[in-house]
């Protein structure tokens, strides 16, 4: 069911592209199209496999069945890796020059692997596997603070934790190899991010506190001495660029940037922490997962709090590109439609989307309601219900 | 001239998603419609049949329609803005009941028990399925009738002059019965396969009939093409007359296929009817993308990047291709719905 509500949004995406970034499309159609267009096979694939995983239950052997969930991942894998190569190519846009407005030597597999590529791909990669994985551990950490204690829950609040905690320590090295890349590639971001207004040697990190752009001051912020520099340039001397370098014109939102940054870090750093209590107790019992309440009440607000650091994320690397759309070459304001009724649009989006959210919520809560069938271990996973528990 | 031949190459590939988005997209939307007009005895049968064949298959075909937008965006950046912007509202509308209608399907397919919610949500399924296939007609007559001016760089924001003239209309009306057609034929033979005679005949009927409104609307629409999209017709007329009469008589075919009950040959010929009819448009409108100041030439992107799609698409098209067919193979084949395990591997 959410891939279908994903299938439409993607639907969305793609027009929406046209309809309310037309000067962004020309521009950058010519030389970021392709992975758009290689998505769009991605995507086929995973369509294709998923209506077989769906409703192929009787139709395929226990083994083809399996085997079809490959293409699902690899599709999803690489969907994710194009898409977000794309929004990449925003951040630092390669493969093209221009010469007198016009955009010539053009290079899509250089736009493709930009400088951002790395960087961005496997943050957002890691970043599902482990919102992915929290996310299940947390439906069923909550199912069984409801009393469901069978093994069924056990496993499936195992399995989501294994994923989520393999996949943290590798999101948080990403994060870090990010930030030191952003230092170069985009200081504007970085600065923001740790509401960085004076450039300094020796800077310190900032954690919290509200960013004024007005006075460049960080009010009731927690600070490390040096803790910027050494971050970022792993150096406790190093001169940090700060805002002042730039003009004001070319400054992101400082405050909600550097707050979003905050928000994503405190969350990845809560994720270890409670992994790490989780993991500790597994052990300490033996090998059983912990049925201890405060665990399991953790573990049910992790899910959505990772969900919630993603978004944060976007909004950094989102927000923190502003005032461009393009870094350097496109500025929003410029790339945005000359269609009118462009708040009614957006309004009608939103309250849809609003609609489609509860609703979405309303029917997953009561499939949620639907008993398992009863029998053995593997008749609970390819039962007659099954199908539809998988669908969601 | 080879970055002509490389445009034009593209503008190919990209109508061939067009056509099997039509095919097979077009035949979800008018299942849609026929959900909509399910009444009588048979009414939850006839749905029944409906979500059996969508369910596998719909989000796949929908694959297409995304494909085409963003081979589109990526080969022809000039058009496809320039078309957003002079289509907003209709092409906005038309997502919307993408939207909506892809989510009222799942809601109603994963509804709990019969009621309210599932009722609601049907009709937003089948009216969106009818809505949605008629914006796309009105905004591909608009297209097609050479009144977008492309003025340099600027283009105007049409609110109602271009897509909701007498010639759009017709053509969106006519869309709607294509994609009826369309369903009423994939469901006579699916039908046929689930044993439901019954149905075999409501479905077959429906197929006829919809074929004779989507004839006349067709004939309706070439009798007003010369004074509403002149590009189009003198197009036409100087190199796709052989393509549209070749359609017509398919259509006719189809027609007589359907009387003689053979349902799977009729299923053959209407995908080639729609084919026929959109290959024709396609033909009578070039060398223009946007009739009268955007030709394909004009239009297209960077020949680096045209080249690296057709590439990539050749390369998509050799996974894609045996993953389709093993899709419609599972689901589509003549088998029982309930014959067990059909593939060993």
């Amino acid at each position: 069911m959410l891939f279908a509500i994903g299938a439409v949004s993607g639907t969305i995406l793609s027009f929406e592209l046209g309809l309310l970034w037309p000067t962004f499309t020309e521009y950058s159609g010519s030389v970021i199209g392709l992975p758009f267009a290689l998505e769009g096979f991605a995507f086929f694939l995973e369509a294709i496999f998923f209506g077989l995983y769906l409703y192929g239950w009787k139709r395929l052997s226990p083994l083809a069945h399996w085997l079809c969930s490959f293409p699902i991942w690899i599709g999803g894998l690489l969907s994710a890796w194009f898409v977000v190569s794309a929004n990449a190519w925003m951040n630092t846009p390669a493969g093209f020059e221009i010469q007198n407005g016009e955009v010539v030597g053009i290079n899509p597999i250089a736009a493709i692997l930009n400088p951002s590529t790395p960087y961005e791909t496997t943050h957002m990669i890691f970043a599902c596997y482990v919102a992915t994985g929290f996310g299940v551990a947390a439906l069923y950490a909550v199912s069984m603070l409801r009393g469901n204690r069978d093994e069924y829950r056990r496993k499936g609040l195992l399995l989501g934790m294994v994923m989520g905690s393999i996949a943290l320590p590798f999101q948080m090295l990403s994060g870090h190899a990010s930030a030191v890349f952003l230092a170069e590639a985009q200081p504007t971001k970085l600065a923001a991010m740790e509401g960085h207004f004076r450039t300094e040697a020796g800077a310190p990190l900032r954690i919290g506190g509200w960013a004024d752009p007005a006075t460049g001051q960080v009010h009731y912020a927690f600070e490390i001495p040096k803790g910027l520099s050494i971050l970022a340039y792993n150096d406790p001397d190093a001169t940090v660029r700060g805002l002042d370098q730039f003009a004001r014109a070319d400054w992101p939102n400082v405050p909600l940037v550097h707050l979003s940054f905050d928000g994503m870090v405190s969350i990845g750093l809560l994720a270890l922490l409670i992994g790490t209590a989780f993991w500790f107790l597994y052990f300490k019992g033996k090998r059983s997962v912990p049925k201890n309440r405060w665990m399991l009440w953790a573990v049910g607000c992790l899910g959505p709090l990772a969900f919630l650091a993603i978004e944060l994320g976007w909004m950094v690397t989102e927000l923190g590109r502003q005032p461009w759309v393009i870094y350097g070459v496109l500025r929003t304001e410029d790339a945005v439609t000359t269609a009118t009724g462009l708040d009614v649009s957006f309004l009608v989006f939103s309250l849809i989307y609003v609609l489609l959210a509860i609703t979405l919520a309303w029917l997953l809560h009561n499939l949620s309601r639907i008993p398992l069938p009863k029998g053995d271990q593997r008749e609970k996973t390819s039962g007659p219900r099954a199908p539809e528990r998988i669908g969601v | 001239m080879m970055e002509v031949d490389l445009a034009y190459a593209m503008v190919a590939v990209l109508w061939l998603a067009l056509i099997a988005y039509a095919v097979l997209g077009g035949a979800d939307f008018g299942a849609g419609m026929w959900d909509l007009l399910a009444f009588g005895r048979t009414a939850e049968k006839q749905r029944n049949l409906i979500n059996q064949a969508l369910g596998p298959v719909w989000e796949a075909n929908h694959v297409w329609l995304i494909f085409l937008i963003v081979g589109l965006y990526a080969a022809f950046p000039f058009a496809f803005a320039k078309v957003s912007i002079a289509l907003f509202l209709p092409l906005t509308l038309a997502l919307l009941g993408i939207v909506l209608r892809g989510a009222a399907f799942i809601f109603r397919t994963y509804a709990v028990n019969a009621g309210t919610f599932t009722r609601v949500w049907s009709r937003v399924f089948s009216s969106t399925s009818t809505i949605t296939p008629f914006l796309f007609g009105t905004a591909a007559a608009a297209v097609a009738s050479g009144r977008i001016r492309v003025q340099g760089e600027f283009v105007e924001t049409d609110l109602s002059t271009i897509w909701l003239t007498p010639f759009a209309l017709t053509i969106g009306v006519m869309a709607v019965s294509l994609c009826a057609v369309l369903a009423a034929i994939y469901l006579t033979v699916e039908a046929q396969h689930a044993k439901e005679e019954e149905l075999v005949r409501v479905y077959r009927w429906r197929a006829l009939l919809a074929g004779a409104v989507t004839a006349a609307l067709g004939a309706w629409g070439l009798f007003l093409a010369p004074s509403a999209a002149p590009l189009l017709w003198n197009g036409m007329l100087d190199h796709a007359l052989p393509l549209v009469f070749a359609t017509m008589l398919t259509g006719g075919v189809t027609a007589v296929m359907l009387l003689l009950q053979k349902y799977r040959l009729a299923r053959i010929l209407i995908v080639l009817e729609t084919a026929g009819l959109l290959g024709a448009w396609g033909i009578s409108q070039l060398p223009y993308l946007i009739p009268p100041d955007v030709t394909v030439e004009r239009a297209a992107g960077s020949p680096v990047m045209i080249t690296a799609l057709l590439i990539g698409s050749l390369l998509g098209m050799i996974i894609l291709l045996p993953s389709l067919w093993l899709l419609f193979r599972i689901f589509k084949s003549r088998r029982d719905t309930d014959s067990g395990p059909l593939l060993h591997p």
